[in-house]
């Protein structure tokens, strides 16, 4: 059985990783044991382009849930990476600097963004929306919006 | 006695039809060929390497190549390697967008003005390439 | 596996780099793509089709897709068939000119009024093999 939730978008598959906690917005957190690894959805990855650049938030600090941990600038935009949950951040994924294009080869794998220290994970991921609920989110958002036409 | 052939460096573009930043590779390219190393580059379709037509595959690989790429799939790059070409550089237009960040394309069909300065500084790497190589 | 779309058809164009044709079919295609029939087209990106693109190749194998070329060396027909089988229609640029083959003496980025006119009456071509591929009648 898949790891992953799909539906096809012209001639791309877009995909949500099962078991992981969503943000609207396009951000995943991932629970490792006592620690919390983040990263953008698929379906942001593919709005937004090919990444150019990426930058982060100092490791050791301390960020609230919604709250900023790094910037991600592409052919078409610059957005903050927002971290799902609150903690502090224990690493940050030094590959995306030479290899920036990861977040859209594998957004839910070698393109993770940061791992944290949950301070208050249990109240945080009742916030979040899960694997089904995103990819019906996603699914709306495919009728109403254009990633890009016809490509 | 015939005079030597003028010695010319073959840039190849992707081209790549999906994303600006392939309609960014195409332009600079066109950009040298036409206008900044006109004389000294040529192009050719990387389409044609690949089809197996005998001109292309010889002016590849009795040149030197370089490969001009939108974005980190690097088709132009591959596609030459994979046909036997004397590929000495290789560019890509993600890396140039690195560095002039201030510049975001956003259309393919026509290049806005983001575009085209992109296009333009990516042209210019590749000349100093070109000029480089064409020094040894 | 990748997983395909509902009623799509593909448009390939060659890339374009030989002569002005190139450039026509290329602004074709993404016309039929933006305006013409945004709806019902996906473009497949040559290179990266020919480099071995999952997407582009899965696509091309189950869905009716269109070449369209802008000389006779038929670079975007022969690179589809050879990986993806028979396609629904070829259109070929020069075939629809009055001098019938690339003219080289012309920039070939640089369109004139002409050329654009041209881009338009392909990319109306292609939009009627669109129909055609996914059996409509006259729209």
């Amino acid at each position: 059985m898949s790891e992953f939730l799909k539906t096809v978008f012209g001639k791309f598959e877009l995909r949500v990783r099962k078991g992981y906690h969503y943000v609207e917005d396009g951000f995943w957190a991932s629970v490792e044991d006592d620690k919390v690894r983040v990263g953008i959805t698929d379906y942001f990855q593919r709005t937004l382009g090919d990444a150019a650049f990426v930058g982060f938030e100092k490791k050791g600090s301390t960020v609230k849930k919604g709250g900023e941990i790094g910037t991600l600038e592409t052919a078409k935009a610059a957005v903050s990476v927002i971290s799902p949950v609150s903690g502090v951040i224990e690493e940050v994924n030094g590959k995306l600097d030479e290899r920036p294009e990861l977040v859209n080869q594998d957004p839910y794998g070698e393109g993770w963004f940061a791992i944290l220290k949950p301070s208050n994970i249990e109240t945080d991921l009742k916030t979040l929306m899960s694997a089904d609920d995103y990819f019906k989110l996603m699914l709306k958002k495919l009728e109403t919006e254009h990633i890009a036409p016809g490509v | 006695m015939k005079a030597p052939q003028p010695r010319k460096v073959i840039v190849i573009p992707c081209s790549g039809i999906g994303k600006p930043l392939g309609s960014v590779s195409r332009e600079a390219v066109l950009e040298l060929v036409e206008n900044t190393r006109k004389g000294v580059t040529e192009t050719i379709c990387l389409a044609l390497l690949v089809s197996g037509d005998e001109e292309a595959l010889q002016l590849v690989r009795s040149n030197r190549c370089i490969a001009v790429d939108g974005c980190p799939m690097q088709c132009a790059e591959k596609n030459l390697k994979q046909a036997g070409g004397n590929l000495v550089a290789s560019f890509k237009a993600v890396d140039a967008l690195k560095r002039n960040r201030k510049l975001k394309p956003k259309s393919v069909t026509f290049l806005d003005r983001d575009g085209l300065e992109l296009a333009t500084t990516l042209a210019d790497e590749v000349a100093h390439k070109v000029d480089e190589i064409l020094k040894k | 596996m990748v997983t395909l779309p509902g009623r799509k058809v593909g448009v390939v164009s060659c890339s374009g780099e030989g002569c002005i044709e190139g450039t026509v079919s290329r602004i074709a295609t993404r016309l039929v793509l933006e305006k013409l029939r945004p709806e019902d087209t996906v473009t497949i990106c040559l290179p990266l089709f020919l480099a071995g693109g999952k997407e582009e190749r899965a696509f091309a194998k189950e869905y009716p897709t269109i070449t369209v070329d802008g000389c006779d060396k038929l670079c975007a027909k022969i690179g589809t068939e050879r990986h993806s089988g028979k396609i629904a229609s070829s259109i070929v640029i020069t075939d629809l000119t009055d001098s019938g083959k690339c003219v080289q003496s012309k920039s070939k980025r640089k369109l004139d009024k002409e050329d654009l006119a041209l881009a338009e009456r392909v990319a109306e071509k292609i939009a009627q093999e669109v129909d055609k591929a996914l059996n409509r009648g006259d729209r």
